[in-house]
């Protein structure tokens, strides 16, 4: 697996993570679903920050606090808009 | 959103808030057990490298600012307690240098236990406190300690990651993130979610999951309350097991949190033996929360329920545990303290869950730049049972932590549970299903098999007949067998079996013949017993108070050579049948080349299958068990073993034989003593036994009858039920005597293990012991495996005493005796038992696995029960319960759905003609249908308790009837009194129950109709005839005769004389002991009735009762035969003057007995008595203890004290009682003036042994008027000779002697 980058942790990119996690495909994945009630609980939360945290700094608390998609999508772009990158 | 998260709130933030819900259980705790320290976690970071101490100091100065939690106070106001912040209470970084110390280590740990051994009070005490140890120049531990109430263990990690992430920023390292949400959001979330929808739902939710839960097993018995400490072990996994973890989690596309979980839950079920784990698992409560940043105490501990099929393959067990997890998450919230109310398990033994398997993949230490760190976890808060706790990320770090209740379990065994459940894990991550995966140890294993059971112990190759034969030849003349007041020698033995033995082998009995026996407690019994076994057959013994169409059944299915009977029960016996009245008077015993394989004896014991089942037990197997008890006990010649039991349970098997193979003496009780408390005090009194068996119920009831105090023997033995640590130390309250706790089925010879109950024994439960010589206890799993140290299972038995199996049912015998696994070539025997095993080794019993229930000792199948109510074609489907409504009362009930024609009462009679009465059912409860579970099978719990009413009954009527049905009650708890026709048994009496009614009869209605009465007349209307019967003899009973007892009309009746009270009521306790066989007459004085004139004296007395004895005439007695006389004090004067009396008519005198009487000389320089003791003796005809109510000194006293107590005595008309003081005072002068004349005849006198210590009143001073003269002495007091305890004595002494004399006349 190539390392990836900043510009490369999309909220598609994430979508499709989530849904791997899930054994579910990414479109079934709706940005403002409750994640824990698809089956996401804190040990796939906490690998998903793993995996992110390699473009962005990311603790598993950061994330753990929302359930929606949308919600991470707004701490990632946060965070993505410090490091200079466009959303 | 109505789940209460991410509440945007506006307003200022709160300063104060009332107590979360997972905080209220945690301060409740606290305050009632305020000097617990375990409500403290705490950890510490061993740091090494160059710490840079001001950057830390700030990091850790910032955190306890932003941890608000941290600063935490409760206070307490009007009754009801809030939280609030208090910047005072911060825990800023303390430094302490133990640089200078000898062993700075050691200092520093024994610092930080002082700290978090600490008990807070959170009203007043800082919550939290974060020092640093200065080890030496680069290395620190650095300890956090918080109380429960302000973090858990997810709040304890992000506040030691937020002081490193803000040390790295300080040493320049990337920006620190967020601070930590203020708490008062999180206070908003639990009001918002206290209110909300979603929390309803969880409460439904939970209330449905749980709801029908099975009550919880844990790994240890024992009430789950935390201690103040707890045992703490720990282990790495190694990374082998790691990696298979996550390859096979990743197989089955599942998380391997979720698989370490249901493998530690499956360790649970196993070891817990339960249908079901239940568990409970942490849930940090953190997903789409603002405490995701935020310390504070959020976790939750919902209980998880998993079937855990053993035999499906594991990976869909595992995806099964995988979904149920997903939906405990999904309701994880709701909190686990309100569930226990909801479901009403507060308080008591009952629990939501058992052991904890928590999971931890976030706890990994802190990352300081620069600096090594490891992170020490030292305290999480209470244990309450047994924790599991896998801490790290599994890659490949992973450790197990077990944390254990001391209360409960002690280090060794939560180490044990820490290494089984490390292998059972590896082993589960190879295995198809989980039922493949062994639990115990190899160690263990080899423990339970063999350690355990290191038993061999050289017995001689030889039969029970040979030892029994050996004793007869060592000691002739010495006494073998005593029944009532016969003896017979061990030659006398040898003759009269050999005789009986020389007629079964004439009839062909020999080698592997059954015989039968069917008769009540005797001499014959026995000498039938040993002729059997010395013509080389088994015997069979049959009960007869079993209902002779069980009776006729057994037979039949046995088929004996010949039964040895005093009738043809039932027309069962035919051909077969040989009466002692013809049993030969010579012969010479048969000449058997007998084997230790031949067989012994057969006994049926209940069958579920419906029909009894005969167990066939060898001669090998008995020899062995009675070679070992005689060795363990040391019995022999000194010996006198008490036979009791009933010949058709097998307990009757070592007291039949053990003192006759010893050399001792076998005291033979009569028919019916074994239920009668006071008879069994008696009988162990006379014979002066040594050793005797009691099943604990009947123990139970023979310590609480007064007759039991201080009886002294060698060694008591209780066999055929639990014995609980309640009785044990009843026992040794009461009795001198070691109590010895036996366990063993018919199927194994008795008994097959011992443990000894000595006083000093604290053991709860009372174990079942070890085993005895060449025999095996081995507790194994479903699948025949040891089990693991300290685990329930099914127990097993093996070695020398198995029976040989089932008679003629082989069926049978190769369902309950198995191949041995683990010793090919031998046997184990299925005992249905469960068991499990101390760390010592000794088996403790746990209950059964199957319907088989024991009442009252006696070893029920429910099953046989459920044929016979099928079989009686009023039911088509039934299922019969041991139910226990109140504790300790079991009784058995029969629900069923009636078939055409159902009348319960049909139903009753038939059971009891096929059944023994304990077997059949106190209730029966007709219902539309079964009830089922959703998978099909019976739902026991669905079975309403039955209403044990008089169903057809009237209410009590008449005054004594009223006054039974109310004592009824209070004895059995109930509420409302019993009916007329409501039977003492049927309502849950018990034996022990029946004693207490028995004294509550004795003090309200001041008769005492005994035990045994009870037994034959337990219904309510039953008993008060009884009492009543009595009471019109007593009430019309003021003529100069009445009758006492009822006994044979052929038998010559004895005459009790009144003492100085003109009344026979004292004699009742007599009278009962000599009937039913002889009628008792009591004889009281004429004067009673005050139209009646005083005597002249004593003489005048006397001819005026010769005169109404001989007037009885037939067909009261045979006026032929001896007139028997007797009197205790005063009457034993006038007895004596009547058989004076009797011989100058020249009629013929058989027993003539005083009770402690003494020439009328020894009183007549005595001075004139007080007239107030005379009316006190009137107290003592009541039955009351005169020296007990010292304040009753005038006549108006006594007689308003008689009449308020409602004795017989206080119910008499005022002008009988009258009579009563006039004889009374009248009685010394007619003493004082009488002289004796001699009787030619023989003067029986029993001295109160125990009495008469001030003056020399002896026998002797009946010499000069006595031709002959017999004395008996008994260990009592004066005043005691009519009582219960020394009537045991009496009746049998005065009844040889009447039977002697009218030998002697014939």
């Amino acid at each position: 697996m190539t390392k990836l980058t900043p510009q490369d942790l999309t909220l598609e990119r994430m979508r499709a993570d989530v849904a791997a996690v899930l054994h579910e495909a990414p479109e079934a994945i709706l940005d403002d679903d409750n994640l824990m009630d698809l089956g996401v609980d804190s040990l796939r939360v906490l690998n998903l920050s793993l995996q992110w945290s390699e473009t962005v700094s990311l603790e598993f608390s950061e994330l753990a606090e929302h359930v929606t998609l949308a919600e991470w999508w707004a701490i990632i772009r946060q965070k993505r808009a410090a490091l200079g990158v466009e959303s | 959103m109505d789940d209460g998260r991410a509440a945007g709130s506006v307003r200022a933030p709160a300063t104060e808030a009332p107590l979360s819900e997972a905080q209220s259980g945690l301060w409740f705790a606290q305050r009632l057990d305020p000097a617990n320290p375990i409500f403290n976690t705490a950890h510490y970071v061993d740091i090494r490298g160059d710490l840079d101490i001001e950057a830390f100091r700030a990091a850790v100065d910032q955190t306890a600012v932003e941890a608000e939690a941290l600063s935490l106070r409760l206070v307490e106001r009007g009754g009801a307690v809030v939280q609030t912040l208090d910047p005072a209470h911060r825990p800023f970084l303390r430094i302490v240098d133990v640089s200078g110390a000898v062993d700075p280590a050691a200092e520093a740990m024994a610092a930080m236990r002082r700290d978090h051994e600490t008990p807070l009070d959170p009203t007043r005490d800082p919550l939290a406190a974060n020092i640093l140890f200065r080890m030496e120049a680069r290395r620190f531990l650095w300890s956090l300690r918080v109380h429960h109430l302000a973090t858990d263990g997810f709040g304890m990690a992000l506040l030691t990651n937020r002081v490193a992430e803000l040390y790295n920023a300080a040493r320049g390292g990337p920006a620190p993130g967020l601070a930590f949400n203020p708490i008062a959001k999180v206070w908003d979330e639990d009001a918002a979610y206290r209110a909300s929808d979603k929390r309803t739902a969880d409460a439904a939710y939970w209330r449905d999951i749980m709801g029908d839960a099975p009550e919880v097993a844990s790994l240890a018995p024992g009430k789950a309350t935390t201690a103040h400490r707890f045992h703490r072990i720990e282990r790495t996994l190694p990374p082998e097991v790691t990696a298979r973890l996550r390859a096979r989690a990743d197989a089955g596309r599942l998380s391997w949190p979720d698989v370490l979980t249901a493998i530690g839950a499956a360790y649970v079920r196993r070891f817990s033996g339960a249908e079901e784990a239940v568990i409970g698992v942490p849930w940090m409560g953190r997903m789409g929360s603002a405490s995701a940043r935020t310390p504070a105490m959020i976790m939750n501990v919902p209980p998880l329920r998993l079937t855990l099929d053993e035999d499906a393959p594991l990976d869909e067990q595992l995806i099964l545990a995988s979904k149920a997890l997903i939906r405990t998450r999904r309701h994880g919230r709701y909190r686990s303290e309100q569930l226990r109310r909801d479901l009403g398990l507060i308080g008591g033994a009952r629990r939501l869950y058992g052991p904890l398997v928590n999971v931890l993949p976030f706890d990994l230490p802190p990352r300081f730049a620069g600096l090594d760190t490891t992170l020490k976890v030292l305290g999480t808060g209470p244990v309450d049972d047994i924790s599991f706790t896998f801490r790290g990320d599994a890659d490949p770090a992973l450790t197990l932590e077990v944390d254990a209740n001391p209360d409960l379990y002690s280090l060794e065994e939560a180490a044990a549970h820490g290494e089984r459940l490390a292998a059972f894990l590896a082993n589960a991550l190879d295995a198809e299903t989980l039922g493949e995966v062994p639990i115990a140890t190899p160690e263990e294993a080899a423990r339970e098999l063999e350690a355990f059971n290191a038993t061999a112990y050289p017995v001689p190759d030889t039969t029970l007949t040979a030892l029994l034969e050996a004793a007869m030849k060592a000691t002739p003349d010495a006494p073998a067998l005593t029944f009532g007041e016969r003896t017979l020698t061990y030659a006398e033995l040898d003759r009269r079996t050999a005789q009986l033995a020389s007629a079964l082998a004439a009839r062909g009995v020999g080698r592997e013949a059954v015989v039968a026996v069917a008769l009540p407690r005797s001499l014959e019994l026995v000498i039938a017993l040993i002729a059997v076994l010395r013509a080389g057959g088994a015997y069979l013994p049959l009960d007869l108070e079993h209902p002779p169409e069980r009776i006729a059944a057994i037979v039949r299915a046995a088929d004996p050579t010949v039964v040895l009977a005093d009738q043809d029960i039932g027309g069962a016996f035919g051909e077969a049948l040989l009466t002692p009245v013809d049993w030969p008077l010579d012969g010479a015993s048969p000449v058997v080349d007998q084997a230790g394989e031949d067989a012994a004896y057969v006994i049926y014991t209940s069958g579920s299958t419906g029909e009894p089942k005969g167990v066939l037990v060898e001669h090998r197997a008995i020899v062995n068990r009675l070679l070992w008890m005689q060795a363990e006990y040391g019995i022999g010649a000194h010996s006198r073993i008490l036979q009791k039991t009933p010949a058709a349970f097998d307990v009757s098997v070592w007291e039949f034989f053990l003192a006759l193979i010893s050399g001792g003496e076998l005291v033979v009780a009569p028919p019916a003593a074994h239920r009668d408390p006071a008879a069994l005090a008696g009988l162990i009194r006379r014979h002066a036994v040594t050793d005797l068996h009691f099943v604990p119920s009947m123990l139970s009831a023979f310590l609480a009858d007064p007759a039991a105090k201080e009886i002294t023997v060698a060694h008591v033995f209780c066999s055929g039920e639990e014995l609980s640590a309640e009785l044990r130390d009843r026992f040794h309250q009461t009795v001198k005597a070691e109590l010895h706790n036996l366990y063993g089925p018919t199927e194994a010879a008795v008994d097959v293990s011992y443990w000894a109950a000595g006083p000093e024994d604290r053991s709860r439960p009372v174990p079942i012991g070890r085993p005895v010589w060449n025999t095996r206890l081995v507790i194994l799993d479903e699948r025949l495996r040891p089990v693991a140290h300290g685990m329930g299972g099914h127990l097993h038995l093996g070695g020398v005493q198995l029976a040989r199996g089932y008679l003629n049912r082989p069926d049978l015998t190769e369902d309950r005796f198995i191949p041995d696994p683990h010793h090919p070539g031998q046997r184990l025997y299925r005992t249905g038992d469960v068991a499990r095993r101390r760390a010592d080794g000794a088996v403790v019993y746990l209950g059964r696995s199957d319907h088989q229930v024991k009442i009252r000792g006696l070893r029920i199948e429910l099953g046989e029960i459920e044929a016979a109510v099928i079989a009686s074609g009023l039911a088509r489907e039934t299922v019969v319960l041991a139910r226990e409504d109140r504790p300790g009362e079991r009784r058995l009930v029969a629900y069923l759905v009636p078939a055409e024609g159902y009348d319960p009462v049909a139903l009753k009679a038939a059971l009891a003609a096929r059944l023994p009465d304990y077997m059949v059912p106190a209730a029966i409860v007709a219902l539309d249908a079964l009830p089922t579970t959703s998978n099909g099978k019976l739902d026991r719990k669905a079975l309403p308790a039955p209403v044990f009413e008089a169903a057809a009954g009237r209410a009590a009527q008449t005054p004594t009837e009223k006054i039974i049905a109310e004592l009824f009650a209070e004895t059995l708890g109930r509420a409302e009194p019993a009916g007329a026709d409501d039977d003492f048994f049927t309502l849950g009496g018990d034996s022990l129950l029946a004693v207490h009614l028995m004294m509550l009869i004795r003090e309200r209605l001041g008769r005492d109709p005994g035990l045994g009465a009870l037994f034959d007349r337990p219904r309510v209307v039953e008993l008060a005839a009884q009492i009543d019967a009595e009471a019109l003899d007593f009430d019309n009973g003021l003529g100069v005769l009445i009758r006492v007892a009822e006994g044979d009309p052929a038998l010559p009746p004895l005459f009790l004389i009144h003492p100085a009270g003109g009344l026979s009521w004292g004699y009742r306790t007599l009278a009962r002991a000599l009937s039913p066989r002889r009628t008792v007459w009591g004889v009281q004085s004429p004067a009673l009735d005050p139209k009646n004139a005083l005597p002249d004296g004593i003489e005048a007395l006397a001819s005026v009762y010769v005169d109404h004895i001989l007037a009885l005439g037939a067909p009261n007695f045979q006026p032929m035969g001896p007139v028997h006389l007797a009197g205790w004090s005063v009457g034993g004067v006038i007895a004596q003057a009547a058989a004076v009396e009797l011989e100058r008519r020249g009629v013929e005198v058989g027993l003539m007995a005083m009770l402690d009487s003494y020439p009328a000389e020894c009183w007549r320089a005595e001075p004139e008595p007080d007239p107030v003791d005379a009316l006190r003796a009137l107290l003592a005809i009541a039955g009351y203890d005169p020296t007990q109510y010292p304040e009753l000194r005038s006549r108006a006293a006594i007689l308003a004290f008689l009449k308020a107590g409602d004795s017989a005595l206080g119910g008499l008309p005022e002008a009988a009682l009258d009579g009563v003081i006039r004889v009374v005072l009248d009685t010394n002068r007619l003493v004082r003036k009488h002289h004796h004349q001699p009787f030619g005849g023989r003067t029986t006198h029993v001295r109160a042994a125990l009495d008469h210590k001030e003056r020399d009143l002896t026998p002797g001073l009946w010499r000069p008027y006595a031709a002959e003269l017999d004395v008996v002495e008994v260990p009592f007091l004066h005043p005691q000779l009519t009582g219960p305890a020394a009537t045991a004595l009496i009746a049998p002494a005065l009844d040889v002697r009447m039977t002697a004399a009218e030998e002697k006349m014939r």
